[in-house]
């Protein structure tokens, strides 16, 4: 038996919004997800196309399939089936590489600064390996946030992200860049609903044209990101 | 199944709920590949209508070669088609199918097909099938599960085409679920869930409104050595396509017209299967490239 933890609604935000803050040293803001590939061939060019990009990636890509993953996690069903489900699952080897990177600094982290058995044994279990979704879901879990809670703010930070690494890639603007994200809401909040209410073996994407950018951006020869 | 109804007309209600499933199609191939000695034979072979297996003579150079038929010449919702093949240890043998596969309208019900595939120690399995026509209105939702040995090598390619393209038609309307499993030594090693409408077909990240989608796979010890190979085989290329590695799975996708999407492939099975198991530079015969 896990050991939930009691705390108050304030105390799960504040550990939510520290988490999935980009200040937490995951790495994040090195990811671009395929995005600096999709800019170079003019496939994002402005606020309109990235948001566009951006929507499709929540609610059809790594966004949906993430969020699944972490509701998975976060319930705690059979968790060695969801942690290789969630290593095998990535279209790229640079999407790979983002989610177990970010999952192995986010296990690392959060074991050292909020410690709680569960997350020692899920990285004894699979030797520090764990994508992202999957540390997020039991951190989460174990720490009493909610699944509703938990998968807005690993939305909105994986679209926040996207976002930010188009401000860096293409001449928008920081308050461009803000009303992607206000234009991102309604996207981040179906897709939560929609990884809380399926099960996931009935998750599907349908990203292949993100797939094929980070797969490209692989050889891409000048590159700023590391997907 | 009843000679007055086409698969293109409503058909008139059945007297029965059951009547309508009763009518449909449930395939089944089961195939397993033995070595005896030097050479590959068929050790085991089970098909059910509408599935049949053909076994043409395959030249020397060349792995034995299965291909897969459908005599009902396409399937619609409510089929069911399941193919299990199997490589035994040190078999070595190419699967592929006589003809592209039709998926027609669906008046509600998914064309459910599965694939399993099994390929033991030394085996090689090439899963080489032509493309699949997905009609306007088709519903399909199938899936690929692969289980490699440790020293077995795999190679499988898949391309759908969304419509008839020759004739101006695009599949607007359907619902098509993909799902790849490939486990290499008993442990999952790449997953792929796709769930495609026609929105996803338009959009930009999408598949970005080409006709075809190909997916190709090589599972081996040595998948990571054919990583350049296989990023030169999917450069200038007539399509959108790369090649890639996922926990030590080769993958590649290629997307375009049909006409470029089929030569791409060709063009990348015939330079992989040449360049880790020797095999000649052109995929199975009945491609007819």
């Amino acid at each position: 038996m896990v050991a939930i933890m009691a705390i108050t609604a304030e105390a799960a935000l504040y550990r939510l919004m520290t988490w999935l803050s980009p200040a937490y040293p995951v790495g994040a803001y090195s990811y671009s997800h395929g995005i600096e590939y999709a800019v170079g061939i003019g496939l994002v060019r402005d606020r309109g196309t990235l948001v566009d990009w951006i929507e499709h990636a929540v609610r059809h890509g790594a966004g949906l399939g993430d969020a699944a993953l972490l509701a998975a996690a976060w319930r705690g069903d059979d968790i060695d089936h969801v942690a290789r489900l969630a290593q095998s699952w990535r279209g790229s080897a640079e999407m790979a590489l983002e989610a177990s990177a970010q999952g192995a600094a986010f296990l690392a982290t959060t074991r050292a600064a909020w410690p709680h058995p569960a997350l020692d044994a899920l990285a004894l279990r699979r030797r520090g390996e764990v994508a992202l979704p999957v540390a997020v879901g039991v951190a989460a879990a174990v720490h009493g946030i909610t699944l509703d809670a938990a998968l807005t703010a690993y939305l909105h930070a994986f679209a926040s992200n996207l976002v930010s690494a188009g401000v860096r890639l293409t001449p928008l603007g920081q308050t461009d860049g803000q009303r992607a994200v206000v234009a991102l809401e309604s996207a981040v909040a179906a897709t939560a609903r929609t990884a809380r209410d399926t099960p996931l073996d009935e998750i599907g994407t349908a990203a292949l044209m993100i797939d094929w950018c980070s797969i490209r951006h692989e050889t891409q020869y000048t590159r700023l990101f590391r997907s | 199944m009843s000679a007055a109804t086409s698969r293109f007309e409503a058909a008139p209600a059945p007297t029965h709920p059951s009547a309508a499933l009763l009518q449909r199609g449930d395939g089944v191939v089961e195939l397993a590949f033995a070595r005896r000695g030097a050479a590959t034979r068929i050790a085991r072979l089970y098909h059910r209508a509408p599935c049949r297996v053909q076994v043409p003579h395959a030249p020397a150079n060349e792995p034995v070669l299965a291909m897969l038929l459908n005599t009902a010449g396409g399937l619609t919702g409510g089929d069911r088609v399941s193919i299990g093949v199997s490589a035994e240890v040190a078999a070595s043998a190419t699967v592929s199918t006589a003809a592209a596969e039709k998926l027609y309208r669906s008046l509600g019900p998914d064309c459910v097909v599965a694939v399993d595939l099994a390929v033991g120690d030394a085996a090689w399995l090439e899963w080489l099938p032509q493309e699949t026509i997905l009609f306007d209105g088709a519903r399909l939702r199938r899936s690929l599960k692969a289980r490699v040995a440790a020293t077995g090598r795999f190679l499988a390619a898949e391309m759908l085409v969304f419509g008839r393209i020759a004739r101006g038609e695009r599949w607007s309307s359907g619902r098509l679920s993909d799902k790849w499993r490939i486990e290499r030594a008993r442990e999952l090693a790449w997953y792929d869930s796709m769930s495609l409408g026609r929105e996803a077909i338009a959009h930009p990240a999408g598949i970005g409104a080409a006709e075809a989608l190909a997916t190709a796979a090589y599972v081996g010890a040595d998948a990571a050595r054919h990583l350049p190979l296989a990023r030169d085989l999917t450069d200038d290329l007539p399509c959108r396509a790369g090649a890639t590695l996922v926990n030590g799975i080769l993958l590649a996708r290629f997307m375009g017209s049909a006409v470029a999407v089929r030569a791409s492939l060709a063009h990348y099975v015939g330079g992989l299967r040449h360049g880790a198991a020797g095999l000649p530079t052109r995929p199975p015969r009945v491609w007819n490239i």
